[in-house]
């Protein structure tokens, strides 16, 4: 190409600028340099940021679809928290785990698994210090590899246990901004509530909270006062053979109707994390009272769905008693190896009789390891907490 | 040579490349302005790309055309990549405006692979895109990507 050529390449098309290593001649180097830094770092910023939407959605669709599994699974992640634009290209591209049965986002963590097949996490028990470490499988053989999810630490109190549940290995307590939710037991070690720390169903409250506009919930900084949304009750029971046999199971999905296990069933879906403020009155008036604080410390009852709707209840699947084996049987396809009054799987108890599929399976594999096994319509968050109940109770089995 | 047609491409700049028709065909954008265009249209306006890029372009529709079966196809793929990751940027955005798509699948994913690995700041520094989050949203993103990094 002649020089002039080269000139008239200089004064076109802004990011034609930016092209540092393409091998021009000293002589348009020097053409470059005359221009101010400022316009030349406008120039350079223009070129990424001015890309084609389809180009960068596709950009960022082969990004997901390359990176299904843990680790490489962090790029998708680290590519939504780069710029606005590139966030919402990936949240629209990445599928929710009951769909595409993979855990991406935190939030991930808060949606219902696949329906067809369970997600597998290990539980990793720390007795020095009280806590509880979720990951989620990475590697069939073996429990020590794993992508962290969530953590939990076990707070004695008065006349209660707290499992404080949280998205901070470290960190983790009510204050913390990464407190997703607690698990809370009687004083016995026989009833357990679970509680989140949002609203289950993304901030559509109904009947306890007075005074919610829809109209008013806006995308960008949806606020709630920080609370605590009952979601579930678990509660442990002797069966008919006493301490001799294994114990009852049983938990109460406040927030999943039974109409979730039909084949179009819908379970509650949280879309994003609600920026909660403990101290200050919203900034867009969620809730007209400033005390709406959701905090039943009894067994909530069938207010989070609606009324024609009962409750799902997942019962512990029976145990057969083998004759052979003098010992309670349970087939855990092999994710569970070490016996215990622990293991439990728990299945959906509906009008038509018990399901057969196994919507959560927990139980010990190592002297501090356990797997956890969950689908839909179970989130990672409420099979966490109910894994944690089954450490906690205090009812002994022979 | 079975035609000796050929076609000028101008691009945004000014730059003129006479090219061979079926060289040109190569991108869908021209096929179509030139089947709709008449049989006089021999100078195609390329506005959205420069000189630079433009000659790139012909480069590698040249070689695709020509020798679509060479056993250094994919060796020249390879190389023709190896770029400024501004450079890139336009080769992509080009071949997305000309519709190539063999260039766009090329270029598209040289472009994922150079995210992958980076941290959200690297990619931001590396490829100068601005941080328009508010501090309330950077707050939620710095608990994401703890969360993410963590092992």
């Amino acid at each position: 190409m002649s020089f002039k050529s080269i000139l008239q390449d200089m004064k076109g098309d802004f990011g034609s600028i930016s092209r540092k290593g393409f091998g021009l001649r000293s002589r348009s180097q020097r053409v470059v340099e005359d221009r101010s830094p400022a316009i030349v770092d406008a120039l350079k910023q223009s070129c990424w940021a001015n890309m084609p939407p389809e180009l960068l959605r596709d950009v960022l669709m082969r990004i997901e679809a390359s990176e299904c599994a843990w680790p490489p699974r962090k790029n998708v992640v680290s590519c939504a928290g780069v710029c606005r634009n590139w966030r919402e290209i990936m949240k629209d591209i990445v599928k929710n785990p009951e769909f595409s049965g993979k855990l991406t986002f935190p939030i991930s963590l808060k949606q219902p698994g696949p329906r067809n097949s369970l997600i597998q996490c290990f539980i990793k028990r720390n007795r020095s210090n009280q806590t509880y470490h979720l990951y989620l499988s990475l590697n069939q053989a073996t429990n020590d590899d794993g992508k962290f999810l969530l953590a939990a630490i076990k707070c004695r109190r008065a006349t209660c246990t707290d499992y404080i549940i949280s998205l901070n290995a470290e960190d983790v307590s009510k204050g913390s901004n990464t407190y997703i939710g607690k698990l809370r037991s009687n004083f016995l070690g026989t009833k357990f509530t679970v509680y989140d720390a949002q609203p289950p169903n993304g901030g559509a409250l109904t009947t306890k909270c007075r005074s919610l506009r829809p109209g008013s919930m806006k995308r960008v900084s949806p606020r709630v006062p920080a609370g605590d949304y009952p979601v579930s009750n678990i509660s442990y029971e002797l069966n008919v053979l006493g301490s001799r046999g294994p114990r009852r199971m049983q938990c109460i999905m406040n927030a999943i109707p039974a109409s979730a296990m039909d084949p179009e069933g819908v379970a509650p879906t949280q879309t994003e994390f609600l920026v909660s403020n403990v101290d200050s009155f919203p900034s867009i008036p969620f809730f007209r009272s400033k005390s709406a604080r959701i905090d039943n410390s009894q067994s909530g009852s069938g207010l989070l769905t609606g009324q024609n709707d009962p409750m799902l209840v997942l019962k512990n699947k029976a145990p057969r008693w083998h004759e052979q084996l003098q010992c309670w049987c349970l087939n855990f396809n092999g994710r569970v190896t070490v016996a215990s009054v622990k293991n439990f799987q728990l299945v959906a108890s509906l009008e038509n009789g018990e399901h057969e599929n196994v919507i959560i399976q927990f139980g010990k594999v190592g002297k501090d390891v356990f797997t956890m096994d969950y689908q839909y319509p179970l989130s990672a968050f409420q099979a966490f907490a109910i894994c944690l109940s089954s450490f906690d109770t205090k009812i002994a089995c022979e | 040579m079975t035609s000796s047609k050929t076609i000028v491409l101008r691009s945004s700049d000014g730059a003129t490349f006479e090219v061979d028709e079926a060289v040109a065909l190569h991108s869908l954008m021209i096929k179509h302005r030139i089947e709709t265009g008449g049989a006089d249209s021999t100078t195609i306006d390329v506005p959205e790309v420069t000189g630079n890029t433009l000659s790139k372009v012909i480069e590698y529709c040249k070689k695709h055309v020509e020798a679509p079966n060479s056993d250094d196809l994919k060796s020249f793929d390879t190389d023709f990549v190896k770029v400024d990751q501004a450079v890139l940027c336009h080769l992509a955005k080009a071949s997305y405006y000309m519709n190539i798509k063999g260039l766009l699948d090329l270029s598209s994913k040289t472009i994922a692979d150079m995210f992958k690995g980076k941290t959200v700041e690297q990619i931001r520094e590396t490829f100068h895109i601005k941080n328009d989050f508010t501090p309330e949203e950077e707050e939620e993103l710095r608990k994401e990507n703890s969360w993410n990094l963590f092992v």
